[in-house]
């Protein structure tokens, strides 16, 4: 054996480790058991407990047991005695039934007895109210049971006299009935014509009745629309309503309609039931429809509409082709009165179906309880309305409308174009108000009409407008520039103010050039404000005048509105593009010579020199005055807006420009000094100028001068790469080619090799 | 805010009957309406779709087909930026009156817009017009051409779709284009597509 015994030692010893180990895993498991036990016993007393407690109720539980067995026979017999009962008497209900039956036709024999020998007495007396009466009663009997009663009872043959009587007195009393009232109608005997269109019912002739009281009514209605017409034909240029007379002929009509729905509605509900309006009114809108028509010939005629439309065909036909301007056009202030006659017959043809709508709807709600015949009553109306002439005319009166609406808009505006003016003390020209005037009433007058779909199309035809023609021109105007030429800006802001102040150019291209540009730019910024208020007012006024339309109508209206987001996209371009331009020509030119006078001057300053420079004329100073000057040339002739975007304009040239002239120089500490100094007192100066905050423009430039003014290159630890500090402007690069403007004089190029990327 | 990234109005045109509404009802509310009434001047619809993982919304405008509405519907053709002409495959006359329909569009709308040729009813027996007819029409006016059935929902969905994934394409070129003219601008923000609704505020 070669073992050795260390080896073996050690064996052993990891060998008691390991029981060690387990012996004390077992101790812990054993002190867990006792605990658990202790743990278990001290449930076992509560256990105990409960179990006692439980065994007690025990005995409780078995009476109540008994107790609900004796519950539950108790009520089956019951159950079932009460079903016996109700056995015995269903047969007794039923008996109770035909007891009450024959009692009722009993008395109904009786009455038809008594009628039948009252209704001869009453017709012979002419007294139909009584003999209607009689033939009701006898109407309301079972008609059915009647004759079978009669059949059966051999012994009855004076009941089936009795009915015989009363079936003959009934057609009789109809055909009086019918006479009188065609007699009282030529007689014109309006007692009468009521008194008979009440006995209609009595013989169960309602649909009879209320279509001979409807053709009495429409002879009524035509007398009087054809009189109201004959008024309006000789109605003289004079009077004030001559230019809306056949639209307030219309009117009349509608409200004459309006007024015997209202006077005769009641009447036919008391004597006929509810229910029957929708056939009175289908009757109604037939000779409604026949009017209408009569006046629309009339209005056609002499106010000569299909002409005109006719013309604007036309005339948007050769719009395309080169011989337009020999067309001669019709002056859109010409259709003003016929738009607003054909506005006005709109809304009334609108407002007298809400109305019929309405008036028919109740009278449908409560004449047909049943759903079914409810849904199919209105469906019934939808028709009489959809298919009658006058909605036909309502449509064509739209489109008409519409058609004259998009010429007016488009003529007006293109006048308003051609006869711009600026009027002293003006910054903007006459064309953008009147241009929104214009198109503000045009939408107005869309809303009177009561057609969403009108709204939304003159709204539409609004936008094409703006976007196309109006936007077009003022893009254009702003295309010629703004030209410069002055070398003396004195002598040019002088110019451009008396012109504008004058409201006329004296002298020279130029001057017109520039004040045409300065004015083309304010319009476009304050056509941006109008067509926002535009969109307010429409949508506020649309909101008024049709208080009931759908989320979904709405919706409608909305997209159609946002039509005009575009046109505002499109002038904010047009502003953009001008403010360009002005830079470009104006801004630009001027600034860069004033900036550059920065080469000229030592940066790198002694104590002395540096209290010699301020004391003198800074750069910083004469900048600013030039700027100053620079910016008064256009603070009055600007909108406050676009002087704002200018603002903006000059603040990003100078500090471009500046930006370039600092990395051509170099610095030294005092140098940094008067240029963190200047550019603060730079950004002080323009940020008084305007309301816009224009910090932002400056943002590398202060960031620079700080640089620059460090005192030593260590500091700019303090700043860079330091989270809290703030947030850098300049990349990497950039600040170390500007450190290096300053600190390659004193230091080392590897001092800046902490500014890591 | 809503939440969509583009909005596109697409506009239905063609005769009475053909069915502009039952295209657009099936779309938008995946249903085959029975028996409504002819459309009165101009109805408005809007769905959400999804088109490379970004929400299209589209505004569809479903017009009524007579005469008597035109002046109304004719507003609507300038900002569209789809038409979609619609004919019915049973019907000789709705195919003959293209040409007026054409005339019409290229009257009134931009000359960009998308345009497309849809014969629909294609579930009918009774078809009058060959695919090939349509087809040639199409190419020769430079449109889409797709055939339909509102009624079995054929081609619907795929009608719509390739709109939205056709002009959401445009917008997307056009974004750059703008991008790129406007890196020399003063603001450089412009939106193109996207809804700057001014009304927004009040909606
Ligand atoms: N067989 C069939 N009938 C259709 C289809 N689409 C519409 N119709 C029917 O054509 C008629 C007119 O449809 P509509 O959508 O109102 O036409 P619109 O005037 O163009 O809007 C209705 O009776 C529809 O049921 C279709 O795909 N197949
Ligand atoms: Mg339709």
């Amino acid at each position: 054996m070669s073992f050795d015994k260390s080896k073996i030692d050690k064996a052993l010893f990891e060998k008691q480790n390991e029981l060690q180990k387990e012996l004390d895993r077992l101790k812990l498991k054993d002190e867990e058991f006792v605990k658990e036990l202790q743990h278990l016993t001290l449930q076992t007393e509560y256990i105990d407990g409960k179990i006692k407690s439980l065994s007690k109720v025990i005995p409780v539980l078995k009476t109540i047991r008994n107790e609900a067995q004796e519950l539950i026979s108790t009520i089956s017999d019951l159950s079932e005695l009460s079903e016996k009962i109700n056995e015995k008497v269903k047969p007794l209900e039923i008996a109770r039934c035909r007891v009450d039956e024959c009692q009722k036709r009993v008395s109904d024999l009786v009455d038809i007895e008594l009628s039948s020998q009252g209704v001869q007495t009453a017709i012979i007396n002419e007294d139909y109210e009584e003999g209607a009466g009689h033939v009701h009663r006898f109407l309301l009997i079972d008609q059915s049971l009647l004759q079978r009663t009669a059949s059966e009872a051999e012994n009855l043959s004076s009941v089936r006299k009795a009915v015989q009587t009363l079936q003959d007195a009934a057609s009789q009393l109809r055909t009086i009935i019918k006479h009188k009232f065609d007699e009282a109608v030529h007689n014109e005997d309006l007692g009468s014509v009521e008194r008979f269109f009440k006995i209609f019912p009595l013989l169960g002739m309602h649909e009879e009745g209320i279509t001979k009281f409807c053709n009495y009514l429409c002879m009524k209605l035509e007398v009087t629309s054809q009189k109201n017409l004959k008024t309006a034909l000789n109605t003289t240029v004079a009077d004030k309503r001559f230019n809306i007379v056949y639209a307030d002929t219309m009117t009349l009509l509608f409200e004459g309609i309006a007024r015997i729905v209202d006077i005769h509605h009641p009447l036919i509900e008391t004597y006929y039931g509810p229910g029957h309006l929708l056939s009175a009114l289908s009757i109604l809108q037939q000779e409604c429809d026949k009017q209408t028509k009569l006046i629309l010939l009339e209005f056609n005629k002499h106010r000569q509409l299909t002409r005109r439309l006719n013309q604007i065909s036309e005339i948007n036909k050769m719009s395309n082709s080169s011989s337009f301007s020999k067309l001669e056009k019709i002056d859109p202030k010409d259709l003003d009165l016929l738009i607003h006659e054909v506005t006005i017959m709109h809304s009334r043809a609108e407002l007298y179906f809400k109305f019929v709508r309405r008036k028919v709807t109740m009278d449908i709600e409560i004449g047909y309880p049943n759903k079914e015949e409810q849904v199919q009553k209105l469906y019934k109306l939808d028709m009489v309305i959809s298919t009658s002439d006058l909605n036909q005319t309502k449509i064509d009166l739209l489109s008409k409308y519409l058609q004259l609406e998009h010429y007016f808009m488009e003529e007006s505006i293109n006048k308003a174009v051609n006869m711009d003016t600026l009027e002293p003390g003006q910054n903007t020209s006459s064309m953008v108000d009147d241009t929104f005037f214009i198109i503000r009433k045009c939408i107005r007058r869309a809303t009177a009409t009561g057609s969403l779909d009108g709204i939304c199309a003159v709204v539409n035809n609004a936008c094409g407008v703006l976007e196309n023609d109006f936007c077009g021109v003022l893009r254009n105007r702003l295309r010629q520039g703004y030209p410069t030429g002055y070398l003396d800006l004195t002598q040019a802001y002088n110019v451009l103010q008396t012109s504008l102040q004058q409201g006329r150019l004296q002298s020279g291209d130029t001057e017109q050039a520039r004040t045409a540009f300065v004015v083309a730019l304010n319009n476009t910024s304050v056509s941006i404000e109008y067509v926002e208020t535009l969109c307010d007012t429409t949508l506020s006024d649309v909101g008024q005048a049709l208080p009931n339309i759908t989320s979904n109508e709405k919706g409608k209206l909305e997209s159609c509105l946002s039509g005009l987001s575009s046109v505002i996209t499109n002038l904010r371009e047009i502003v953009e593009y001008g403010m360009q331009q002005l830079r470009v020509s104006a801004i630009k030119p001027r600034i860069s010579p004033w900036v550059d006078a920065f080469l000229n001057i030592n940066h790198q300053l002694t104590e002395d020199e540096l209290s010699e420079y301020e004391a003198g004329d800074t750069f910083m100073n004469t900048l600013i005055s030039n700027l100053n000057s620079l910016l008064f040339t256009f603070k009055e002739s600007l909108t406050s807006s676009n002087y704002d975007v200018l603002v903006g304009v000059v603040a990003a040239e100078v500090s471009s420009r500046l930006e370039k002239v600092i990395l051509k120089t170099t610095f030294n500490r005092l140098g940094g000094l008067i240029l963190d100094k200047e550019i603060r007192s730079l950004a002080a100066y323009l940020t008084t100028t305007t309301s816009w905050s224009i910090r932002d423009k400056f943002a590398r430039l202060t960031q620079i001068a700080t640089v620059l003014n460090l005192e030593k290159v260590s500091e700019i630890s303090d700043y860079w790469g330091n989270e809290s500090s703030l947030t850098w402007r300049l990349t990497p690069t950039e600040l170390r080619s500007i450190m290096s403007l300053r600190y390659l004089t004193t230091f080392k190029k590897s001092a800046l090799i902490f500014i890591n990327d | 805010m809503e939440d969509y990234k583009f909005l596109f109005k697409v506009v239905l045109v063609g005769n009475a009957g053909v069915g502009k509404t039952c295209l657009v009802r099936r779309f938008t509310q995946g249903l085959f309406p029975p028996g409504q009434g002819a459309t009165i001047g101009v109805d408005f619809m809007i769905k959400t779709v999804e088109v490379d993982g970004e929400k299209v919304k589209l505004q569809i405008w479903d017009t009524a087909g007579q005469e008597r509405f035109r002046s109304i519907t004719q507003s609507y053709y300038r900002s569209a930026h789809a038409l979609i002409l619609v004919y019915d495959i049973s019907c000789q006359p709705t195919f003959d009156c293209l040409p007026d329909w054409l005339r019409e569009i290229e009257e009134y709308a931009s000359s960009k817009v998308l345009r497309i040729l849809v014969g629909n009813k294609i579930d009918r027996e009774d078809r009058e017009i060959p695919v090939h007819v349509g087809e040639d029409f199409a190419s020769r006016h430079n449109m889409y051409f797709l055939e339909t059935s509102a009624k079995e929902a054929d081609n619907v969905e795929k009608l719509f779709m390739k709109i939205a994934e056709d002009l959401m394409q445009q917008a997307r070129s056009k974004d750059l284009l703008r991008y790129d003219k406007d890196t020399a601008n003063i603001t450089g923000k412009t939106s193109v597509i996207t809804d700057s609704n001014c009304c927004s505020r009040l909606t």
